[in-house]
């Protein structure tokens, strides 16, 4: 009886040690996102996220505003073709597959560059909020990545000249803010490539859509 | 007569008291360890810190709330596109049209075959001297996997972090940022901690692309092998990634239509 409570005492001392361990071996690992951040990163982060929220305050603005026209057409009797048309070009727009025209920056590039740095100046601008962006004429789909092909920077298979220019819809003085912020995108790559950028902020600015083919050859809707 | 304990009591007893005595030692010595932790973090994190983070949390939770209301809209409209009652032939034209342009946009769920790619941060203890950033996932990481697979020929990617049960994972589209601040990760500005999941649907030998591609050979493997980051990758015959919730709408330009 005596060796019976032993061993089971013996038990939960091992388990509970375990699972103290486990705790402290797990606060060991990457710490709690926000929590590990500085105050400045924090700062940023809000800036990022409050500036994406109102756009999606306004993206559902939009929706609650279509959704009114077809109720309204509905109830009249009336085809909804105009407004399901306006919608395909919407749709069509955020694929890459219809040109957009708009406010925005161009960033002209004069030197030697890699893909990588051209795909990190991509996102550097969809995270500021860009709606459309073009590299000379090639738009930029989802799909779309800078890789190196032969002796030139390919994007969608078509080569990237030098100097080239990175064209993006989206607030002219929101996207300039971002990739010209100290230590920002435009700071560290001045720091490894030896390249000349020049920003323009465009009131008229015009990219057109892709050339390529979006339609996917295994991927197939489930709706 | 006086009874005498039997020989081996005495020494028995004894030894079990040494352990319980040396376990309780230890537990004493990792809890105190544990709560000293946590005291620091909470030291750490009730400054100037606390309003910023309270500020981040909330607004994701604002984000997280907008993204499910844009879900519901965009299914109401889709609705009321599939039961117009105009012409028919016209209709079923530009229904065809909608759906094209859906698919490539990657505002619907999609099914086929394709990849995993799994990736995560080192176990290995940082040696002295050399900085920790080496042994974790980094944003370049990230963006170096999807660049491999695009370029791979994948015609949908979506990531999943680690996180709680239930968090979505991200389909990338053509707005989609894949973003670091500090060590986090956003994509689509969602944060999404390790493991990482990469899922990619693409034609046949998709996989073997993406491993062979020079994105993923000259940049991440060396970093995988150098210090031992967590990669798994497996081809696949069925996935299914879901659609993208976000905005769509055009705020700083318009479509350039075809009917003009």
């Amino acid at each position: 009886m005596v060796a019976r409570i032993a061993q089971l005492s013996l038990f939960a001392v091992a388990t509970i040690i375990g699972i103290l361990l486990v705790g402290q071996l797990r606060s060991q690992a990457r710490p709690i996102e926000l929590s590990s951040l500085s105050a400045r990163e924090l700062s940023t982060l809000i800036e990022t996220l409050s500036a994406r929220n109102v756009e999606l305050s306004d993206g559902l603005a939009s929706l609650r505003e279509q959704i009114r026209e077809y109720e309204r057409a509905e109830l009249q009797g009336q085809s909804a073709r105009e407004l399901t048309e306006e919608d395909l070009d919407r749709l069509a727009a955020f694929a890459g597959l219809r040109g957009v025209e708009g406010q925005g920056l161009v960033i002209e590039i004069d030197g030697s560059f890699d893909p990588t740095a051209v795909n990190d100046l991509i996102y550097e601008l969809r995270n500021a909020g860009a709606e459309a962006i073009a590299v000379d004429d090639v738009r930029i789909t989802a799909r779309s990545v800078a890789v190196l092909g032969t002796g030139a920077i390919e994007i969608d298979g078509v080569p990237i000249g030098s100097p080239f220019t990175i064209s993006a819809i989206g607030s002219p003085s929101g996207l300039r803010a971002a990739i010209e912020r100290p230590g920002g995108i435009l700071t560290l790559l001045g720091q490894s490539i030896d390249a000349v950028f020049t920003v323009t902020e465009r009131t008229t600015l015009v990219v057109a859509g892709t050339q390529r083919d979006l339609t996917p050859q295994v991927a197939r809707s489930v709706e | 007569m006086t009874r005498r304990r039997p020989a081996s009591s005495r020494f028995v007893r004894p030894q079990w008291a040494i352990s319980i005595a040396g376990a309780l030692a230890a537990i004493g010595f990792v809890g105190a360890a544990q709560w000293n932790s946590s005291l620091a973090r909470q030291e750490f994190i009730t400054s100037a810190q606390r309003v910023l983070i309270t500020e981040a949390e909330q607004l994701t939770r604002q984000q997280e709330a907008f993204r499910s209301e844009i879900e519901l809209a965009e299914e109401r409209v889709r609705g009321f596109q599939l039961r117009d009652e105009g012409s028919r032939s016209e209709m079923e034209a530009l229904s065809a049209e909608l759906a094209s342009a859906r698919l490539a946009a990657g505002l619907g769920a999609v099914r086929g075959p394709g990849a995993i790619i799994e990736i995560a941060d080192s176990q290995r203890p940082v040696p002295v001297g050399e900085s920790a950033t080496n042994y974790i996932v980094l944003v370049d990481d990230m963006r170096d996997v999807v660049t491999a697979l695009w370029a791979s020929g994948a015609e949908a990617i979506t990531i999943a972090g680690g996180g709680a049960d239930g968090v979505p994972a991200e389909r990338l589209v053509s707005t989609t940022s894949i973003y670091g601040v500090g060590s986090s990760i956003l994509v689509n500005t969602a944060f999404l901690s390790p493991p990482f999941r990469f899922e990619a649907i693409g034609p046949d030998g998709l996989h073997e692309r993406f491993l062979a591609h020079p994105t993923y050979l000259a940049r991440l493997q060396p970093r995988i092998d150098a210090y031992g980051l967590q990669f798994a990758s497996e081809p696949r015959d069925d996935l299914m990634l879901p659609a993208f919730i976000g905005n769509t709408a055009l705020r700083w330009g318009a479509p350039i239509s075809e009917r003009n």
